[in-house]
């Protein structure tokens, strides 16, 4: 039985309908269209349908769509305005952080939060706010690296 | 993927709502708090309740909060991360933030709840050793009125616990520590991220005056059907000093206390003398942090 | 000096994959869509004595309920053994026995769960010694009929699916030569590619013209439509398969596994469209495994290191159908000897059916198993003569213009100096740091050498548009490696323009010209060379219209970068202008290019030796590792790995490093973490919590070191980075941990409780 909930997807308020049994996952990418935001499992064990809902990176594969109800999911389309990338987005490029790309856009809204909270982190923080994507290019090195390059600099 | 199934679905608003859905639905119906675990296994099709009752429209039970009598209450709904996180867990219950740390990854521990860690009871659950050594207690509420349970009882078997028919946790509660006390929590899996423990094993030890041992409590996950409590290792260190071979002697009689299985994680043998190793590593630990505290 | 080889170029693809534009299978959206779920086989080996689908097929919802009856079709690149569903006799946990084709996903996996199956169990085989045995049961009592290749020799009325075998010299002289002969036998066990996107496919059938669509992550597009028109009987221009971006395929998406499903079902969908992607559980259950092997080994060694003699037993398990199976255990088979030189071989391998999921090619092809033994063996012969392990195999290492076993004259071989400059790196014979408390540190050092599937095709069309904009049509598909990105570079430079300026579409075997395939590190020689030569072509013909429009003499021009100049006048034009000059109505100018090394003067064989044996181009790696190992628990945590690989010239340092990182990353994680559960065949750890791949937490220091042997046929001097990569990492880090604490693990995974109970042994 469908019922309409109201919520933030990338900073546009929309009103969408939900069976109780729809996640947050499958509302972004079979409801919304959003298919940057990929499920490599289903059941929380390889982070790659990380978004961030109120700012914090959540797997949205165990989150009921119902659950988002009056919350602000980002997910990896929002990031870039317009033209412009993000700048993890940008370092993400220029460090060759990406390879197959179907974590990428988990890994990059993972390094958002942390960013947002702790502008400088340290590598060890970096390898632990990240461990929850996996990836099996095994760009982990370059991850970090593109992270610490989006890291915005000391004034 | 798999999918889930449809199902009934309630949000309510207070806790005696809730209840009185769950009293009305029966045992097939179950509650709802983070999902990290219920979700899964509702995919898997492991459980199929008929009626999912989603606590999280509740307020309040996310609080985590110092009582005017002391101590620390942990509403149920409290996250991992933001146990993970609470300044008020990191000066008084180092223990607590370092277990959160260990539990899923980061984004698992955003949604994941503490009253979801408990009543799960699963024997492998992060959060409880530490709780059980901390002394915590389970607060339940049910349609009779609300309970105390400690942690020590409420395990009854994988997946099993003290909860009655409808009765929901509304929080957990820990003691103030003792003075002069230092806990840790130690694990063991098979990678450094994201990890199911093979083996955890925590300690607390409370010293008197002179130095010697007052308490000591020691729990273990992934030990045996329930986190076990190492009983003759505690006894074995009360009223004693903390010299290294006092503290293997203890580990190695924790050993002797677990009843370990062999799954395809780890066979039993392996676990048994890993709760050894690991023992000593986490009272060597609490002595640690006992020492920095003071 | 060229302009843009040896650049890091940011790859074509990046923005965008980290925009989420980019469409991967799992992301086609077609109209009319229909969705699959699959029931698969709960057996090992049983005949399916019933089959119930009418519960499924009275589900709301469903479209197409169809089993091995309704498509009696086979499959197999090499040897035609695998139905697309099972027909009547299920030979795996996890085989099809139905598929279903509903409005949702969520419909047919609840239709599929209203199957009913009735088995009649078999006798099951999960090991391929056991399936050795005279009184194994058998999987394919048919297998003298099953259509193949003939260079994949079979024994009718066994499990071998196939048997090669090879000698040069004579082993039992060796041997008596020797003054020492080691004889050890070692296990590699099967892993998971476990791509992060699992497989999945989208297929349509046209009832009108009988032919179908189908889009797919595929490594090999055309390889993929030739194998589905031979199954069909349909000719290759019915089948079209089109390429989406890649969510990861290291060997996995090599042959038809979704695409097999969706391809039966669309045949009963009225023209709509039918997606599947696999659950996880399916990907690791039901899609398909690295081989496991034993591997015995008996190499014949004077007193000073120098190798003699080597013969080798290989026995690789199959699980149920054959994949590319025969070729995998071929290719490694024939590198059981390492790369060193050794006068007398002999080797037999076999390739045996087992009732498990299927094994196919696996990042490595083979020669990432047969690296395991004889790299842990020569640790083990270095050990028990008292020779320093490097300088063991600096004696006896390829060098440029050695001879592979069947008489090829190596060229670019790079090998010395990855050995040297691994070695270096990891501080090779300098103090290790103290044990503290209960942890060891140990060095390790292993080598590998790996060739490419030879001979074989690559083609491609160049196209410079109205306004001088550059096209490149390749099927060579991106599976994450950047080839786009590097042939876009070799025909940038070829070209004269900006790479980042070319279109490289992804492929669609109707539109995009033939290339064997995205494996065995084979698409920047092949297809880089293909580029090159077409490159050159358009090259010549934008020159010529250049000086048309410019009325000069097309050899007194050049072009770098777009920009046109004359010799003694300087710049021109620009490409565009002199486009739009010379296409005032619009047009195109079209060239195409192929390579195939077939034929080359330098692939020659030894007279009587079988040339397919020779590479177009062999690449070479060396790993070094430090690890630190907990004697108390067990753990073993790789600390570094200087990671030193000959990949010719490099076309681009950055995406080499991905390449070489990355597989670091992979052999630690198949080395320490990652090993299958199994219970009467059935994969117990089907999920990512307990098949354990590594994590950002378990990355060690990893140093690339790019050794470049330029070779003479290679675009620009390039060779292949992709496969060694992952080859050498597990023998080093057995090395290390020998070194460590003098445990010798020789089956692998390298698990806490084989290092707990070995140190019981023999206490460190």
């Amino acid at each position: 039985m469908k019922k309409p909930i109201e919520l933030t997807v990338n900073d546009e308020l929309m009103q969408v309908e939900v069976e109780p049994q729809t996640t947050l996952l499958e509302l972004i990418r079979d409801g919304l269209h959003l298919t940057g935001t990929k499920e490599g499992c289903g059941m929380g064990d390889c982070g790659t349908c990380i978004v961030l809902v109120d700012g914090k990176p959540v797997n949205s594969c165990l989150m009921l769509a119902a659950d988002a109800r009056g919350r602000s999911v980002t997910t990896i389309e929002g990031l870039a305005k317009g033209a412009e990338l993000h700048p993890l987005q940008q370092s993400f490029i220029d460090q060759g952080a990406v390879q197959c790309g179907f974590c990428s856009p988990a890994m990059i809204l993972s390094a958002k939060a942390l960013l947002d909270e702790d502008p400088h982190p340290t590598e060890e923080t970096i390898k632990r706010a990240l461990s929850g994507v996996l990836c099996r290019c095994g760009s982990y090195k370059k991850i970090i690296a593109a992270v610490q390059a989006a890291s915005p600099k000391e004034s | 993927m798999k999918r889930l199934k449809p199902f009934a679905y309630r949000e309510p608003k207070t806790l005696r709502e809730a209840i009185r859905i769950l009293v009305g639905e029966g045992p097939r119906a179950a509650t709802l708090a983070g999902g990290t675990d219920l979700l899964v296994r509702m995919k898997q099709g492991v459980v199929t309740p008929s009626l999912l009752v989603n606590l999280k429209r509740i307020k309040g039970l996310d609080r985590i909060q110092r009582p005017k009598a002391g101590g620390l209450s942990i509403g149920t709904l409290s996250t991992i991360a933001a146990l993970e996180r609470s300044a008020l867990v990191a000066k008084r219950y180092p223990v607590l933030a370092q277990a959160a740390g260990f539990l899923g990854s980061p984004s698992i521990r955003q949604l994941a709840t503490l009253g979801g860690n408990v009543g799960r009871s699963s024997p492998a659950a992060d959060m409880v050793p530490s709780l059980v050594v901390l002394k915590a207690s389970v607060i339940a509420e049910g349609a009779s009125g609300k309970r105390e349970i400690p942690l020590d009882t409420f395990f009854k078997g994988p997946g099993q616990n003290a909860l009655a028919p409808a009765e929901i946790i509304t929080a957990i509660v820990v003691p103030d520590a003792a003075p002069s006390s230092g806990a840790a929590y130690v694990r063991l899996g098979r990678r450094e991220g994201m990890d199911c423990a093979l083996v955890g094993v925590a300690a607390s030890l409370t010293l008197d005056g002179a130095g010697s041992v007052a308490e000591a409590r020691l729990a273990m996950a992934s030990c045996g059907p329930v986190p076990l409590r190492a009983r003759g290792a505690e006894a074995f260190l009360s009223g004693g000093g903390l010299a290294e071979e006092r503290l293997r002697e203890a580990a190695r009689l924790a050993a002797g206390e677990t009843s370990p299985i062999s799954d395809m994680r780890a066979c039993a043998d392996y676990r048994r003398e890993m709760v050894e190793v690991l023992a000593y590593r986490a009272l060597a630990a609490a002595v640690q942090t006992d020492r920095k505290a003071r | 000096m060229e302009t843009w080889i040896g650049r890091s170029v940011p790859r074509l693809d990046g923005r965008e994959k980290v925009t989420g534009q980019a469409v991967y299978t799992v992301d086609v959206e077609l109209p009319n869509m229909l969705h699959a779920a699959v029931l698969r086989s709960t057996r090992p080996h049983a005949r399916i004595v019933d089959l119930d689908v009418s519960g499924a097929q009275s589900v709301p919802g469903v479209k197409a309920v169809v089993t091995g009856r309704d498509f009696p079709y086979t499959h197999g690149g090499m040897i035609k053994d695998q139905p697309f569903i099972a027909f009547d006799r299920v030979r795996y946990v996890g085989e099809v026995v139905a598929a279903v084709a509903a409005e949702t996903e969520a419909i047919a996996q609840e239709a599929a769960a209203r199957i009913r199956v009735r088995y009649e169990d078999l006798a099951a085989v999960f090991d391929p010694k056991e399936a050795l045995a005279a009184d194994a049961p058998i999987l394919h009592e048919g297998m003298a009929d099953y259509p193949h290749s003939p260079l994949y020799e079979n024994i009718p009325g066994t499990n071998v699916c196939t048997i090669r075998t090879f000698t040069k010299g004579d082993v039992q002289t060796g041997f008596a030569e020797a003054d020492a002969v080691y004889d050890d036998e070692f296990y590699i066990h099967a892993v998971a590619h476990t791509p992060m996107e699992t497989h999945a496919a989208v297929a349509q059938h046209s009832p009108a013209d009988g032919g179908y669509t189908v889009w797919s992550s595929s490594d090999g597009p055309h390889r993929r439509s030739k194998e589905l028109a031979e199954a069909l009987g349909l000719p290759v221009n019915k089948v079209r398969v089109l390429s989406t971006y890649s969510g990861g395929g290291f060997g996995g998406k090599g042959t038809l596994v979704a695409e097999a499903t969706v391809v039966a079902l669309a045949a009963f969908t009225g023209g709509r469209p039918v997606k599947m992607i696999f659950s996880r559980e399916e990907e690791l259950s039901a899609a398909q495994t690295r081989h496991a092997a034993y591997l015995r080994i008996k190499t014949g060694v004077k007193k000073d290191g120098t190798l003699v003699a080597r013969s080798a037993d290989l026995i690789w398990d199959k699980g149920a159908y054959a994949s590319k199976g025969p070729d995998v255990t071929y290719r490694g088979a024939m590198t059981i000897f390492g790369p060193y030189r050794i006068p007398n071989l002999e080797v037999r391998s076999r390739l045996v059916y087992t009732n498990k999921q299927i094994a196919g090619a696996y990042r490595g092809y083979g020669v990432t198993q047969v690296t395991w033994a004889c790299e842990a063996q020569m640790d083990m012969i270095a050990q028990r003569l008292g020779i320093d392990p490097v300088a063991l195999r600096l004696k006896n290492c390829y060098v440029e213009n050695d001879t592979f076993i069947n008489g090829q004259v190596m060229k670019a071989v790079g090998l010395t100096e990855t050995l040297q400059r691994a070695a270096r790196e990891i501080g090779w014979g300098t103090p290790k740091a103290a044990a503290s408390g209960p942890l060891r540190r140990g060095r390790g050092i292993a080598t590998t050498l790996k060739g490419t599937a030879t001979p074989t095709e690559s083609q491609c069309v160049i196209i410079a548009a109205m306004d001088g904009s550059v096209t490149l049509l390749t099927s060579a598909v991106e599976v994450g490696a950047g080839q786009h990105t590097a042939l876009a570079q070799i025909a940038a430079e070829t070209i004269g323009v900006d790479p980042t300026t070319i279109n490289v579409p992804n492929s669609d075997t109707f539109n995009t010209p033939y290339q064997f395939g995205t494996t065995s590190s084979r698409v920047t020689f092949h297809d880089g060379n293909a580029v090159r030569r077409a490159g050159e072509r358009i090259r010549k013909r934008i020159l010529e219209i250049a000086g048309e429009i410019l009325q000069t003499d097309p050899g007194r021009l050049s072009m770098v970068n777009g920009r046109i100049s004359e010799e003694g006048v300087g710049e021109r034009a620009g490409i565009k202008e002199v486009f739009s000059q010379k296409f005032p109505r619009g047009g195109m100018i079209v060239e195409h290019g192929s390579y195939c090394p077939a034929g080359s003067e330098l692939l020659k064989a030894d007279p009587g030796m079988p040339q397919g044996l020779s590479s177009a181009f062999w690449m070479f790696a060396t790993h070094a590792a430090e690890v630190e190992v907990d004697v108390e628990t067990g753990i073993v945590k790789v600390l570094k790995v200087a990671a030193a690989h000959d990949v010719g010239r490099v076309v681009n340092p950055q995406l080499c490093e991905q390449q070489i990182e990355g597989s670091v990353v992979m052999g630690i994680s198949n080395t320490l973490m990652e090993e299958f559960k199994l219970d009467r065949g059935r994969v117990l750890n089907n999920t990512l919590a307990d098949y354990k791949l590594a994590t950002m937490m378990d990355l060690p220091e990893i140093v690339a070191i790019m050794v470049e042997a330029g070779h003479p046929e290679g675009p620009y001097g390039a060779k292949g980075a992709g496969e060694p990569a992952v080859a050498p990492t597990a023998p080093a880090i057995a090395g290390a941990i020998f070194d460590a604490i003098g445990v010798r693990i020789t089956d692998l995974p390298i698990t806490p409780e084989k290092i707990r109970a070995a140190l019981k042994k023999a206490p460190c």
